[in-house]
């Protein structure tokens, strides 16, 4: 029953979007995922979600910002476990543009448990796709 | 065009999603991926690491003589090093698989040397850059551009100051 239950679930991973303090040009590639029908994210299964109760997958965008560390915080606690994080951009990953910056906190994995890693400024969104399959991977054994 | 004609043409040519990841996604031969780095034509001024604003390439004297190295996880894609290399000598691919896992972080680097070599005139230890060769007039011929690039930065402008006296 459990089992059959995992071979199903992967096979519908939602996703959850933080903004981190991005610049937008993450979110707007995250968003043409599944927007348009070229790239449509949600062949995989995938859907984004507007509760991130609901959600499997996350991807953070941004370089984490001070003011919105708490903020960023507290939505990720409301996501269940096992949840698979996806830094999207090179903003989460190291900093990117922003790095050193006194108003920035990446690279995000001192303060998320980052997965994977989508770099890219913004990433295209055929990486962002690569991305999420990976991150479907790690969630199938992480259930 | 109006939905009737969209119509037609959905149905007449098939889906107009990318088949990726299941198979290969069409990218622009243009596309401003991944860096690249030729350390063979490289000259060394380290204009790139000046100019790119992500902090993402650096080079550094060793022993052995000067390391190149990009940082894919840092690369904002800009473009501003192959903008302002006067050899181009690195370049963006239009490589853009990129994503990897965490424990893979920070080890997707362009990695290269830029061996140390005894000068052929003087005998002293310099880089093997690439002479820099584009304001000489008239143009060297590659016998000895070979030539230039087996010396050491002295020998090189004394080369040079010999040829354009000869000249
Ligand atoms: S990685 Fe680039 S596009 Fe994405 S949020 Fe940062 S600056 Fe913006
Ligand atoms: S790659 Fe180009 S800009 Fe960078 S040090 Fe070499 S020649 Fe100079
Ligand atoms: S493309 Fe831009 S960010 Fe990337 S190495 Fe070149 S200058 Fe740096």
């Amino acid at each position: 029953m459990l089992a059959s239950f995992r071979e199903l679930a992967v096979k519908s991973p939602w996703i959850y979007r933080i903004n981190a303090g991005s610049c937008n040009g993450c979110d707007v590639e995250m968003a043409t995922c599944a927007l348009i029908p070229r790239y449509d994210i949600e062949r995989l299964g995938c859907q984004y979600c507007g509760s991130p109760r609901h959600a499997d997958i996350v991807l953070i965008s941004g370089p984490l910002t001070r003011r919105v560390l708490d903020a960023a915080r507290r939505v990720f606690d409301e996501i269940p476990d096992p949840k698979v994080t996806v830094a999207v951009g090179v903003c989460p990953i190291s900093g990117g543009i922003f790095r050193e910056s006194y108003a920035v906190l990446a690279p995000i994995d001192q303060y998320f448990p980052v997965d994977v890693n989508v770099p890219g400024c913004p990433p295209r969104p055929q990486a962002i796709i690569e991305g999420v399959a990976e991150a479907i991977e790690v969630w199938r054994q992480r259930l | 065009m109006n939905f009737l004609a969209l119509f037609a043409r959905n149905l007449t040519k098939g889906p107009y999603t990318e088949p990726f990841p299941f198979a290969p996604a069409p990218t622009a031969k243009r596309f401003r991926g991944k860096i690249e780095f030729d350390a063979e034509t490289c000259e060394g001024c380290r204009l790139c690491e000046r100019v790119c604003p992500a902090g993402a390439i650096r080079m550094t004297r060793t022993a052995e003589g000067m390391t190149f190295d990009c940082w894919h996880d840092s690369c904002v894609f800009c473009g501003n090093c192959e903008f302002h290399c006067p050899t181009k000598s690195i370049h963006q691919t239009a490589d853009w698989h990129l994503a990897h896992t965490q424990d893979q972080k920070f080890l997707m680097v362009e990695h290269a040397l830029i061996p140390n070599q005894i000068c052929a005139e003087c005998g002293k230890e310099a880089l093997a850059t690439a002479p820099a060769t584009r304001t000489v007039t008239p143009p060297l011929s590659p016998t000895e551009t070979q030539h230039l690039k087996a010396l050491c930065p002295k020998c090189r402008a004394k080369f040079i100051r010999a040829r354009k006296a000869a000249a």
